[in-house]
Formats: C-alpha cells, sequence, structure tokens
C-alpha cells in the first residue's frame, strides 16, 4: 500500500513487541515529534498502530522551593538558630531568634508556622523553646527538597504533599504517548509499504511552474489546534459605552461633553442640592486643591440659583433653611456624577440655549470614592439622558425607560418612588435579570424640581435619569467583578476571553 | 438613607391593626416606601426610608403614615395645645446659635418602649435634619425638676420662665448626665465623653450655649444636659427646648417630637419664646399649617392621567394633606400641609403625594410623542474612529483610571515632578506628561491622589500586572489626561490622548513607529518624527511626533529603567499623542 512519508517513517520504526515513545520514534525517523503524533494518530485511524496513553507526574522545585533548596527550610534555619542561642535549655526570645537565624519577611511567618507543627519546640508567649530531640537532617521535606534539586525523584508522597501545599514544588501532569503496531499493521508491513509522493506546502514556484499539477497533496489534520493568534479588540466596556450611545442615539438623543473636573456649582449648587446636604461635605467626594476653585462663574445665574435656595421658586415654594455661600460653590471637584454637564447644558454656559423639544445623553466617567469591590470603583461610568418637552408625565419617564432597557432585553421593569433632592417626583428603577430573575436596582430618576429648572432658565418639563454602565454590562453578560476589566489591575487574559458585546 | 429601629408589636398597636402578621406589616411598609432591612437583637424591625420623610424617624410617625396608608386616618390633624405657662427668655445667647424654641408635654406615660423610641428620635433628628447638632439640638427634661423664676405673662396670669443664654467656658458648673462630678462646660469639652464627641461644635464660639433655671445652669447645648433634669420612665410632665442656628429647623424638629408624644397621648402645652434683645416673642411649638395653591392642570399632566375633583381630594387626604378646591378661571386646590411635613417645598411635592396615594405602579407607561434628532460629538467620533484603527493594527484597547499617584505618573517613569526639585537634572522641558497635575485634596489613598497628566505610566503599569500572561502585548489606550492651566474655566486642561505601546522580545523603535504611521496614514496626517529627548525613553531612540507641522506626542523606546522598575522582562516600545493631531 502507498502511505505519506511520514506515516510510513513511523510504520517502519514501530515495533509489535514492545511500545515505542514518539519521543524515540521521533529520534529514529528524524522528524518533529508533532509530525510524529499526527502520523501516529493517522495510522491509528487506519488500524495499523495503537497509540497508547500514559499520565506521568513530573515534579519541579518553584522559585521559593529552591531557594530554601539552597539556603535550607526556614523552620529549619531558625530551629538551628534556636540551637545556637541555647533554646533547648531555656525558652529564648523568638524576636532573637528571628535576628540570629537571619530570617526576614514572609519566611519569618513560614518559619514560624511550620516550627511547632513539625515538632522543632514550642512557641508560648514570645518565648520559643527548642526540642533537642529534633533532628533536621530527619526532616522528611528537607530531604525532599534536597533530592529534587539534585535532580533525583522523591518516593515519600506525604513529604511531597506538604512540599506541594507549600507551593514549594510544582507537579505537572504530562501524557505520554507509545506507539505499538497492531496485526494488521505488520501484515500491512510484510505485504511492503511504500511512501506516496506528496506535497506539504504549496509554494510559489509550483504555481508558476505548473508542477502542481502533478502533484498530491498531503493531508492536513484539519481538526487539530492551531496556534494562538491575539486580535485587535475594543475593551469589553468601551463596548459596552459604545452600545448604549448607539441606542440612545437611535431614540433620538444627542451627546453631551463636559469637564470631568467641575465646580460644585455645577454638580450640586444648580442640582437645588443643599449646602449643608451630608452628600456634599460626605468622605466620597474628590475635592481638589489644586487648583481650588473655579474663577468664573455668570454672576446672573449664581443669583438665580441662590434665590431658589433661599426662597425657593414660585409663588408658593419654599427654599431650604440652609446657608447658602458663593464661595462654597466655587470649590472644584472631580464630578460624583454626569448630571454636572446636564446642568451646564440647561443653563447654557454649555453653548447654545437648548429648547424645548430636546433629548441629550452622556456615558461618561463620574468618580466617587466608595468601598472598593467587585461591583465599585472609584470611577465608573455613568449613562446619563434628559428629555426637554412641554407637560412630560411619569408616564412618558416610563415609557421611555421601557423602550431604552428592552434594547437590553430587559422588560420587567418596576418603578419604586424615592426621594432625590433634584427630582420630584422620584424613582429608582429595577429590572428582572432575564437569567436570574433576581429584581435589580439599575437607575434612578425622576422629573427635575422647579426649583432647579427656573434659575437655570428653563420653562419645559425635563425628564432625566442616571445608571451606571458597569451596572448595565453586568447584567446584560453576567460579569462578576467590575476589578478585571477596569483600571490598571485588569486581568489580560479575561479581557481577551471577553465575549463581544453587541 | 436613615434606619429606625422599631418594634412591630408597638407599630401594631399604634395603628390599632393587632391583627396583621410581620409579613403583612412588611408589605405595607414597603408601599410607603419604607424597607425592611432585617431584625435587631431584641426582634426589632430595622426600617430603611427616603431622606425626606424625617417625621417617619419613630414608631410614633410611621404608625401614622400606615394609619393614612389604609384609610383609617384623613387629613391634616394637628393637635390641641393648652395656653403657655413657661416662658423661656433669650438674652445675650452666643451669636453662632441665637435659636431656640419649646414645647411642654404633660401626661406622658413613658414606658421602658416609649422612652426607647423617644431617645431613638431624638437621635435619628440630630443625625439628619439637626447636622449632627450642628443645626439644631434636642434637650429633653422632667419638668418636675425644673424651678421656673416666676413671671408676669403678656396676658398678665403667673408664669415661670427659664433662662437660654450664653457663658464663658469656665462660669459656672453643673454635673452633666452619665456623670458625678461638677463640671464647667470647657471641662465637660475634655473630660466628658459626649463633650469630647461634640466638642468641635464649638470651635469658634466665644461664649457658650447655657440654659438656667432658678436653680441654676442645667442644660449645655447643643452638648449635653444636666442630670437634675434627666428624663426617666417615672416622668410625666416633660420641658422640651431645642436650640439651633435656623428658627424653622428646630420648630419643625420640635413639632415632630410633638406629634409623637401626642400619638402616645399626652397634651402638649405651648410655651413663650420671648427673645429679649429684639423685644419679640413667639408661641411655641409652631402647630402652623403651611398652604400651597396646587393647580389641577399640573397634577394632571405631570402623573399623565385624568382625574375628577373628588379623586384629587381623596387622594391628599389619605396622603394626611386637606386639599379645598377653588373655582376660578383654572381650577386648583388650597391644599394644607401638616407642621412636621419638612420635605414639602413646593407643589410639585404635593403632586408626588398625590402620585404616590394613586400608587405609581398603577400607571401605564407610554413613549412621549415628542421628535428630536439624535447624534454624537465630533471628539466622540473621531475617538471612536482612532479606536478602531487602533484595533485594526493590532492593538489591544484598554481602559484605565483617570486617577492615579505622582508615583506613578512620574517618579517610575523618570520624569521629575513638575514644580519639584528636579533631583535627577534630567532636560525635560515641555515633555510630554510634564505638566502640573490636578491634584486632589485630602486623598484616601495613596494610589489616587492626582489626574493622569499622560496615558503611557497606565498602559506600563497593565504590563506590571500581566507579566504572567502570553506576548506579544500591544496595548493602547484613548483616554482622558488633564493638567492645570489657568486659561480654562476651571483651571483645568482636560483633553484625550491616544496612548500605544509594543511589548514583546524583540520590540523596537521601529515597531511603534510603523504602528504610528498606519494610524497617521489612515487619518491623512503627515507625520515627521525628529529626534528629541524624554527621560521615560532611551536617548537616540526617541522622536517627536510631528502632525502636520505640529508637535504632538512623543515616540520612542522605553528606558530600561523604567521597563525594569515595573518588573517586565520585554523590550517596550510606544507612543502618546493628542487625539485631535488626527482632526
Amino acid at each position: 500500500m502507498q502511505l505519506p512519508p511520514q506515516q510510513v517513517a513511523v510504520l517502519e520504526a514501530s515495533s509489535a513487541d514492545e511500545p515505542r515513545r514518539i519521543a524515540d520514534l521521533a529520534a529514529e525517523t528524524e522528524r518533529p515529534p508533532e509530525t510524529v503524533t499526527g502520523a501516529a494518530f493517522e495510522l491509528a485511524d487506519a488500524g495499523l498502530v495503537d497509540v497508547v496513553e500514559e499520565t506521568q507526574e513530573d515534579v519541579e522545585l518553584t522559585d521559593e522551593g529552591r531557594e530554601y533548596a539552597e539556603d535550607g527550610l526556614p523552620e529549619v534555619r531558625l530551629y538551628e538558630a534556636a540551637l545556637e542561642l541555647g533554646a533547648d535549655d531555656t525558652p529564648v526570645s523568638m524576636g532573637e531568634v528571628i535576628g540570629a537565624s537571619g530570617l526576614d519577611g514572609p519566611q519569618v511567618d513560614i518559619a514560624l508556622s511550620n516550627y511547632a507543627r513539625k515538632g522543632y519546640g514550642d512557641i508560648d508567649g514570645g518565648d520559643l523553646a527548642a526540642d533537642s530531640d529534633a533532628d533536621p537532617d530527619e526532616d522528611a521535606e528537607a530531604a525532599a527538597l534536597e533530592s529534587l534539586a539534585a535532580g533525583g525523584s522523591v518516593e515519600d508522597a506525604d513529604a511531597l504533599d506538604q512540599l506541594e501545599r507549600r507551593d514549594l514544588v510544582a507537579v505537572r501532569e504530562r501524557t505520554v504517548r507509545s506507539v505499538l503496531l497492531t496485526d494488521a499493521g505488520v501484515t500491512e508491513l510484510m505485504a511492503g509499504v511504500e511512501a506516496a509522493d506528496e506535497v506539504g506546502q504549496l509554494t510559489p514556484e509550483m504555481l508558476t511552474s505548473g508542477e502542481w499539477r502533478d502533484a498530491a497533496f498531503a493531508d492536513y489534520n484539519v481538526e487539530a489546534d492551531a496556534g494562538e493568534y491575539q486580535p485587535g479588540k475594543v475593551h469589553v466596556l468601551r463596548q459596552a459605552a459604545e452600545r448604549v450611545k448607539e441606542v440612545l442615539i437611535g431614540m433620538g438623543f444627542q451627546e453631551m461633553a463636559g469637564p470631568h473636573v467641575d465646580a460644585d456649582f455645577y454638580i450640586n449648587d444648580c442640582l437645588f442640592m443643599p449646602q449643608d446636604h451630608p452628600a456634599r461635605n460626605h468622605w466620597d467626594r474628590f475635592a481638589l486643591s489644586e487648583p481650588e476653585q473655579i474663577d468664573d462663574l455668570p454672576a446672573d445665574l449664581v443669583d438665580r440659583v441662590e434665590r431658589a435656595h433661599r426662597e425657593g421658586v414660585g409663588q408658593d415654594g419654599d427654599g431650604y433653611h440652609s446657608p447658602w455661600d458663593e464661595d462654597f460653590a466655587r470649590a472644584l471637584a472631580l464630578r460624583g456624577h454626569t448630571t454636572s454637564l446636564t446642568a451646564r447644558y440647561l443653563s447654557g454656559v454649555a453653548g447654545e440655549d437648548v429648547e424645548p423639544p430636546a433629548r441629550y445623553f452622556s456615558v461618561e466617567k463620574a468618580y466617587r470614592n466608595d468601598t472598593l469591590d467587585a461591583t465599585h470603583l472609584l470611577e465608573f461610568f455613568q449613562i446619563e439622558g434628559w428629555v426637554m418637552a412641554d407637560d412630560l408625565s411619569v408616564r412618558d419617564l416610563m415609557g421611555t425607560f421601557r423602550e431604552f432597557y428592552s434594547q437590553f432585553g430587559i422588560t420587567d421593569l418596576e418603578f419604586k418612588p424615592t426621594y432625590n433632592p433634584y427630582t420630584e417626583p422620584s424613582f429608582e428603577l429595577f429590572g428582572r435579570h432575564p437569567e436570574t430573575g433576581e429584581l435589580i436596582e439599575i437607575g434612578n430618576s425622576g422629573i427635575f424640581r422647579p426649583e432647579m429648572l427656573e434659575p437655570l432658565g428653563v420653562e419645559a418639563d425635563v425628564m432625566a435619569w442616571g445608571l451606571a454602565l458597569e451596572r448595565l454590562l453586568m447584567l446584560v453578560t453576567g460579569f462578576e467583578d467590575i476589578r478585571d476589566v477596569h483600571g490598571t489591575l485588569c486581568d489580560l487574559e479575561f479581557l481577551r476571553d471577553a465575549e463581544v458585546v453587541y | 438613607m436613615p434606619v429606625v429601629d422599631v418594634d412591630p408589636d408597638e407599630l401594631r398597636q399604634l395603628t390599632g391593626h393587632t391583627e396583621k402578621d410581620d409579613d403583612e406589616l412588611k408589605d405595607d411598609l414597603f408601599g410607603l416606601g419604607i424597607e425592611y432591612e432585617g431584625v435587631t437583637e431584641d426582634g426589632e424591625f430595622k426600617l430603611e426610608f427616603e431622606a425626606d420623610r424625617l417625621d417617619r424617624l419613630s414608631v410614633e410617625g410611621i404608625a401614622r403614615s400606615l394609619r393614612y396608608h389604609y384609610g383609617d386616618t384623613r387629613g391634616v390633624y394637628v393637635p390641641e395645645t393648652n395656653s403657655p405657662d413657661w416662658t423661656i427668655r433669650v438674652e445675650d445667647v452666643p451669636e453662632e446659635r441665637p435659636y431656640v424654641t419649646g414645647a411642654v408635654v404633660r401626661g406622658v406615660d413613658l414606658d421602658e418602649d416609649a422612652l426607647d423610641s423617644l431617645i431613638q428620635l431624638q437621635e435619628k433628628l440630630h443625625a439628619t435634619m439637626g447636622r449632627k447638632r450642628a443645626k439644631g439640638a434636642i434637650g429633653i427634661h422632667d419638668l418636675t425638676m425644673l424651678k421656673g423664676e416666676t413671671v408676669e405673662q403678656t396676658d398678665g396670669s403667673p408664669g415661670k420662665s427659664i433662662t437660654y443664654t450664653g457663658i464663658g467656658p469656665d462660669e459656672d458648673t453643673f454635673v452633666p448626665l452619665d456623670d458625678d462630678a461638677e463640671r464647667t462646660p470647657a471641662d465637660v469639652l475634655t473630660e466628658h465623653p459626649t463633650g469630647e464627641t461634640y466638642a468641635d461644635l464649638l470651635d469658634e464660639y466665644d461664649s457658650y450655649p447655657a440654659i438656667y433655671d432658678d436653680i441654676g445652669l442645667f442644660s449645655f447645648p447643643p452638648v449635653i444636659n444636666g442630670r437634675r433634669t434627666e428624663v426617666s420612665n417615672a416622668s410625666r410632665e416633660l420641658f422640651v427646648e431645642l436650640t439651633g442656628t435656623d428658627q424653622w429647623t428646630i420648630d419643625r424638629m420640635c413639632a415632630i417630637i410633638c406629634y409623637a408624644l401626642d400619638a402616645r397621648g399626652a397634651t402638649v402645652e405651648d410655651v413663650t419664646v420671648e427673645y429679649a434683645d429684639e423685644g419679640t416673642e413667639l408661641r411655641r411649638p409652631d402647630f402652623e399649617v403651611q398652604r400651597k395653591d396646587v393647580s389641577h392642570d399640573r397634577i394632571e399632566t405631570l402623573l399623565g392621567i385624568d382625574l375628577e375633583p373628588e379623586e384629587v381630594v381623596d387622594l391628599a387626604e389619605r396622603s394626611g394633606l386637606d386639599a379645598e378646591p377653588e373655582g376660578g378661571e383654572e381650577l386648583t386646590y388650597e391644599v394644607e400641609i401638616p407642621p412636621y411635613r419638612v420635605d414639602v417645598l413646593h407643589p410639585v411635592d404635593v403632586v408626588d403625594d398625590v402620585g404616590r396615594a394613586y400608587e405609581f405602579n398603577n400607571l401605564v407607561p407610554r413613549y412621549p410623542d415628542v421628535s428630536t434628532i439624535g447624534g454624537r460629538t465630533d471628539s466622540s467620533r473621531l475617538e471612536a474612529a482612532a479606536r478602531q484603527s487602533l484595533v485594526g493594527i493590532g492593538f489591544e484597547d484598554l481602559l484605565n483610571f483617570n486617577m492615579t499617584s505622582e508615583a506613578d505618573n512620574f517618579d517610575r517613569m523618570r520624569l521629575p515632578r513638575p514644580g519639584g526639585d528636579d533631583a535627577t537634572g534630567l532636560p525635560v522641558g515641555d515633555a510630554v506628561g510634564y505638566q502640573p497635575p490636578a491634584t486632589i485634596s485630602e486623598p484616601y489613598s495613596e494610589d489616587f491622589t492626582i489626574l493622569r497628566t499622560w496615558a503611557l505610566p497606565s498602559l506600563v503599569a497593565v504590563l506590571e500586572n500581566n507579566t504572567h500572561r502570553t506576548y506579544p502585548q500591544d496595548l493602547a489606550e484613548i483616554g482622558f489626561a488633564a493638567h492645570v492651566d489657568e486659561s480654562t474655566n476651571t483651571g483645568v486642561a482636560e483633553r484625550r490622548t491616544v496612548a500605544a505601546l509594543v511589548a514583546r522580545h524583540d520590540a523596537s523603535f521601529e515597531d511603534a513607529k510603523a504602528r504610528l504611521a498606519a494610524l497617521f496614514d489612515e487619518f491623512d496626517v503627515a507625520l515627521e518624527t525628529p529626534p528629541t529627548t524624554h527621560p521615560s525613553f532611551i536617548d537616540g531612540r526617541t522622536a517627536s511626533v510631528v502632525a502636520d507641522g505640529d508637535e504632538v506626542g512623543v515616540i520612542g523606546e522605553l528606558h530600561p529603567e523604567v521597563i525594569v522598575d515595573h518588573d517586565v522582562e520585554v523590550p517596550v516600545a510606544g507612543f502618546e499623542l493628542e487625539l485631535d493631531a488626527l482632526r
């Protein structure tokens, strides 16, 4: 029969009596091991050989293990130092022994935690006693370590387990394949096999010379894994932001842009947040020391905002019974929400006055000194949106959300009335997770209060909402820990493996 | 949001619905926007609610809201008050804390629960409206322990008075609560635990607030009461006084306390507040109802539904308000709001109450019939396009924090700190990244003290944290960078920056430049790279990025010191430039 040359070589090198390792076959046939493996599997498929797989464990020292093999285990060093200081006689203070042992950093803890476990002595009330019967030469772990360092093997399974637990060795499993001729293989060999004249790689020369017409192309194992390819990729959170922007633009929203560092005036005062509101001096705010204050605020706007705070707006309006100081409003901070952009746009300081009807949005960063955990970072993307029109109602607000969230597969929404200083009525939004069925808070919303709108010169109604992009992404994709994604502690592998958002 | 601990049995008692089991109660509370957060060791409900409804800071207030919710009570309720017997004289008070209010409450039955509830209400009011006692502080005293100075009241009848005044820090002594020793106010601030807690409040005071009766000093607001007038289970008559920086605030706090005691069957008696210096007199507590005109049309447009006037009146009454339709061209209601409601500033707040009583979740959503045209900003489109190009060139797009530290932004990149001692003596000039950073005051973490002035350090930090991941690591980020610049509105110049690097075993200047050239080609911008120096890069392998003749960035092989300092073991080449250069 005719076979590809590499298969012929492997078949001829194999034996029916004794399994031969791939590595040996590769050496004998002078072909790369992966070629031999490929050929062996092809032959096995044809029933000419059996491929036998065996799992082998390789034990390797870790960096730490290598270090201890050289310097001795920390607990042994501690014991030896203790003996030097006569701790087998009278207990010696721990600090003294540690000093004498030359251990430092995490090694101290390691030594102390293994010391008593292995019977080198006791540690009591800061004093260390050494057991004179202990013998470091009998230490099974030390012996195993030494043997491994010398390139030997270890028979003592307990000691090996212990070393692995201590991260001093790494045990890797390896599959070793061997090839054994089958009866059919023997028969074919006896009948005679010859190598087919096959072409591996199609070359430019073959194409131009026409040589390709007479060539037989060797079969590839088209199911085999190919080499890894790392594509360029847009960050998953940016993908989500783009998706949100696309949805909002489709709903008629215009994008806003504006400063991350802004005056409290735009972050809070324009939003009718009283100056003695606890959140304004709260620890979660990032105030700036350089620069400290904004120089230029529109005087008439400041007057109107101050009046709203002090007196309220409208015939029957009341203000806050709180102090109001322009200097306090000038303080600069990292914006705690992107509603500061909304204040700039509504007041007209961002450019032209906005006339109703209008829809605006931004998907940009806000800053809050939260406790860091799986769902909170100091910086997060806020999706901010608002609609300005005459006679907007709570129903319009609900309808807008229903449309927006349905684009992300979230159709079961609940509105919980809530309190917010700058909106009335106000609602927390809850959405049911499409998979877990859990009700999760997904945003905050409401209709801006007259005390906010009137000083900004807005006569129509404005309804608005804000939510964290990260939360939406987690809800939609099932992400669990935002720290893998955002910031310098991100995990490249996680980002590389992240599924595309569309 | 505030949390109060409430005994469910007491709540049942006070609402008159002893038949409700715990689950029903929780559902009813949720209907009011009060969330059940768990249970205390003593089996009390922990209830969380919105920060505007401070009248719900006690079991009495929550019971009142529930009774309205159930429809057991309707409309505004104002307790009857008896005419005054007591006067609070105000003279020579500290100018920082000029206001006082109060009430006398008789026929109080303070069992253990009622006393706990009162103390909790006092604490919660201090924490919220009282702004940790700075704006308003409450003192409650056993009236029988007070000896009033005899005075003649305005109507000629005999009365008694106490005096709110200011004294020197060591001018007088009293025995504070939880103490045995006579102390001066100044001693209290340094020696008594409660005094130490609130000492900061009096930092700026020349004279200290003090309240006297005929016997002497008995209260040192806003810090602590005297032991003589301590309230106990046996107290049947109370004197409530509040001092603060704003009359309205303390009057509202006082009303909330009086309503809670009234709900337990006590009788409130007015007191006269006599501001001797101004020659004015107030009768307190202030139970005056507020009135607001609310238009029927506004209720309908805000809720998006049609309502009959009777429905509006019904919904208002079920919220504890009264609404009287008023004729005229446009239908409006004169709405009365009880004195414990501190959250109603504007007619829109009444609309919200009406909506809550109607139950917002009964409203049918509708998409607003308003046509607008969507779009994004130029710079946002440019950023998205540039990001696509970088990805097409093969970069992994990253997203890092805008906040960083001077160490990461400057030191570890071998850049001197602008304005600092230039100890390294390196020539920097106007090097990319070498600009004064916007700085956070009182940073909470040494990792986040400034806004980054450039983005390349963030990418190098990603390399540092991913040395165990597969190479090549070709990383890019288009993101925010900023520096102090007095010529801008906020004093901070903010910009979008493009940073990219190639990290692999054979990364070179050429790798970076080939990619940069590809990017410039895509945006049809002419690229030149004249040699320059930058401390972060190797001399002789560093160039300015010049776009259509303007210097916009830097490109080069990263300095080995920078690479090694980040524990990276492969060469790194990279560039950073202003996004606007691609316009």
